[in-house]
């Protein structure tokens, strides 16, 4: 018995590790994916005012923030039942526009590229964006533009670039000004540009990589999303399951999710399976993200990347390998770009009617320790990588008393898991295992953008041994933990 | 060429993106340094000899964590504690305000969504009782804090660094950069953030919402209020508070509301809805915070 350890996996965002074991014949026994961390915000959270969520849950995870910014305002409506004016929707949707163009350029240019324009087998000092500034400087630059576009629009509207703050319970905390929207537009109108150029240098890398697109973790699975009359949407609708053929299975209402989603632990990772209901576990796999939403979506509603989504189809159809969430993903960059300039033109944005207010006054929280009132509230949307759910139940006087997140990546464990265990079944023969190959497993990972800071939620260690270092004055100056 | 590392430890990753945010400066910074160590960019997978400079993110919440801190600290000339994790240990230890058990129980065994399950244990590193800060774990060089630092600090830190010059930064509070108005009102009753519509011309405080803005270290240019919303702290303590031993977060905003609305003390603090998240949100890991004689610190975590 040996095994081969891939850790850390790299170029994703958080930690985790593939192992491999293989029989004494040389071959692979079993692989699995292992997801190193967890920090417990489900239960932190407990105790907070609600109002305070949106800006605790953006720290679960730097990349993709906004998306929990906005989804966790959504929720915060729902409990107290509030309706965001219509100017305070849109500047969230543009916000989580925003976050989709600095996301998904991330993960694609920054993170995924350099497997596929340096190659997998090129040397791993140099597979990664300084290998892509030294080989292809203007590739790099536009990278780098376009993502800045992402993090200038969150930037303005959401107050910061990272860890956005203007998304509050019953709409946003400050309008967009008419010099504002002025100055992103243009900008935003330049990202369509970038998008279409950065496309002529990705196209032609799913030709070249046919036979990878074929080869690795290779699965056939559910998929789900939110749909809006089968457009692609990220920020409302019902949640739409279809099976691996493309046939829907379900429609339902995201707040009911504990009627359709389960999640089941495994021993050997922080991160939970989530799976569905009805069909119990694994058949119940599913997958989110990318993918999921063009594979639901029966259209896109912009120019340009409706043109993308008939491209993609007439040649993938339904759609199932994970190297084509790379090729899913830059479908809706440019979807955002082009949906980002709509909302910008769009004289509502600059509308000053931005948020609801509370319809009653709060119970004070000594009345609510006396009292059994209870309020909860759900909030959905799709993140970057799939459907994330925010889901709050507070007393009267809106104190948290629990909070339960299923995040996007949870949702692509499994087939993360299953995808790397056949691949390596597949590869793996004898104990010669060439680094290209050990980084094509990391591929399978790296194709989903997996957000493990987002996935893992917190724990429990022994005791250790705390030796304490006082100074003459008896303050702390040294705390070692053995 | 100056030898660069990142680390990231528990965290989010939003102190990687804040350096990717230097956007087209970033080409620059990296023809002057070369980046040989950094997971979440590239694939070398072991902690080289010889770094220069190693930018560390993060907590400390379990083994692993624990020991990479440790190998890179003894590899770097240089260590830079970068982020109010790695400086304080940053929203992460708010877990702390729970017995490791109960938090535990939340995602695996007492879950809506989830089949009831023992904690994982197999190949996973162990968690420790407490999260720390990178900086109460290992030696620190330059401690760089914020939620995440501002784009901008990485630039004005690290080009002086590589030139072999100290960097100087700014020291000043939040309510420095904050461009609203304060005045002096008797009120008697603190607002949560959600009730109301607070005045955007005029500073929170005075008007009786929750703002961390004069005890917390600037930098960040006051985004928050200019964008409507009090301070939360993400910027850690301001330098007063640093220096001064009798200082604390929470003594200071006590007194810093009395002082402005004429409440008696007593009936501020009686009035704090929610000290462990809204006043030592971002510091509650730090043992330099906890261990102030007036802090409450001790009194709200759950070892």
């Amino acid at each position: 018995m040996k095994q081969i350890e891939i850790s850390p996996i790299s170029r994703i965002e958080g930690h985790a590790k593939i192992t491999v074991q293989m029989d004494d014949a040389g071959n692979v026994s079993d692989a699995h994916f292992h997801v190193m961390e967890i920090r417990g915000f489900e239960k932190f959270l407990e105790g907070a005012a609600i109002e305070e969520a949106p800006r605790i849950t953006p720290r679960i995870c730097g990349v993709c923030q906004t998306a929990h910014h906005i989804v966790s305002a959504k929720a915060t409506d729902a409990v107290f039942g509030l309706q965001p004016p219509e100017t305070a929707q849109k500047l969230r949707e543009l916000t989580l526009l925003g976050q989709y163009i600095h996301s998904h350029s991330l993960h694609f240019y920054f993170l995924g590229a350099p497997d596929l324009i340096l190659g997998p087998d090129s040397d791993p000092a140099e597979r990664n964006v300084v290998g892509l500034i030294k080989k292809n400087p203007d590739l790099a630059k536009m990278a780098i533009k376009t993502r800045k576009i992402g993090q200038e629009i969150t930037s303005v509207v959401g107050g910061k670039p990272i860890h956005p703050v203007t998304s509050i319970p019953g709409g946003q905390s400050k309008p967009l000004t008419s010099e504002e929207r002025d100055g992103l537009l243009p900008k935003v109108k330049e990202g369509i540009g970038l998008v279409e150029s950065g496309l002529e240098v990705a196209k032609p890398l799913f030709e070249q990589y046919a036979d990878a697109i074929e080869t690795l973790g290779p699965i056939e699975t559910h998929f789900g999303s939110l749909t809006n009359g089968g457009a692609l949407e990220f920020y409302n609708g019902p949640m739409k399951m279809i099976d691996k053929d493309g046939n829907s299975v379900s429609e339902f209402d995201p707040s009911n999710y504990l009627d359709h989603i389960e999640e089941k632990v495994q021993p050997w990772s922080y991160m939970k399976f989530p799976f569905m209901k009805q069909l119990g576990f694994p058949e119940g796999n599913y997958r989110v993200g990318p993918l999921a939403r063009i594979n639901i979506a029966d259209s896109i509603p912009t120019e340009r990347a409706s043109a993308l989504y008939g491209e993609f189809k007439d040649k993938y159809g339904m759609a199932q390998n994970p190297l084509l969430y790379h090729y899913a993903r830059l479908i809706e960059l440019m979807y955002s770009v082009e949906k980002a300039v709509e909302l910008l033109e769009d004289d509502a944005i600059i509308g000053t009617n931005i948020r609801t207010a509370l319809s009653e006054p709060l119970m004070s929280t000594d009345d609510a320790k006396n009292s059994d009132k209870r309020m909860r509230g759900v909030g959905v949307i799709e993140a970057p990588r799939g459907t994330l759910f925010h889901d709050y139940e507070t007393d009267g006087a809106g104190i948290i008393q629990r909070a339960n997140l299923i995040v996007a990546t949870g949702q692509n464990n499994l087939s993360m898991d299953i995808g790397v265990r056949e691949t390596a079944k597949a590869m793996i023969k004898g104990d010669e295992v060439s680094e290209g190959l050990k980084n094509r497993l990391e591929m399978i990972i790296r194709a989903y953008d997996p957000c493990l800071s987002c996935a893992t939620h917190m724990i429990n260690g022994d005791s250790p041994l705390v030796v304490d270092i006082h100074d003459s004055e008896g303050i702390l100056v040294k705390r070692q933990i053995i | 060429m100056v030898k660069l590392a990142l680390e990231l430890l528990a965290s989010c990753a939003g102190c990687e993106v804040s350096i990717l945010d230097l956007h087209e400066d970033l080409i620059d910074v990296l023809e002057q340094a070369e980046l040989v160590y950094a997971p979440i960019l590239m694939d070398v997978k072991e902690i080289p000899e010889d770094i220069d400079i190693a930018i560390v993110s993060g907590s400390v919440r379990n083994e692993e964590n624990k020991e990479r801190l440790e190998e890179i600290r003894e590899k770097a000339k240089t260590v830079i504690a970068y982020g109010t994790c790695a400086c304080y240990g940053g929203i992460t230890c708010m877990a702390d305000l729970y017995s490791p058990e109960d938090v535990s129980a939340r995602s695996f065994s007492d879950n809506p969504s989830t089949e009831s399950s023992e904690q994982p244990s197999e190949v996973v590193p162990k968690l420790l009782p407490i999260v720390h800060p990178a900086g109460d774990m290992a030696e620190i060089d330059y401690y760089i804090p914020g939620c995440p630092p501002k784009e901008n600090l990485i630039k004005d830190v690290l080009v002086p660094l590589i030139a072999g010059e100290i960097p100087e930064i700014p020291k000043k509070s939040v309510c420095a950069d904050c461009n609203r108005t304060m005045e002096h009102i008797e009120f008697d009753k603190i607002h949560r953030r959600i009730e109301g519509e607070p005045d955007q011309e005029k500073c929170f405080l005075s008007q009786g919402y929750v703002c961390l803005g004069s005890v917390t270290l600037g930098r960040c240019g006051a985004l928050c209020s200019a964008a409507g919303v009090p301070c939360h702290g993400c910027g850690g303590p301001s330098m007063d508070i640093l220096r001064e031993p009798s200082h604390d977060v929470y003594n200071c905003v006590i007194n810093r509301i009395a002082h402005i609305s004429k409440m008696p003390h007593k009936d501020v603090e009686k009035q704090l809805y929610d000290i462990g998240h809204i006043v030592y949100g971002f510091v509650i890991g730090s043992t330099i915070m906890e261990d102030k004689k007036v802090s409450l610190i001790p009194q709200l975590i759950k070892k």
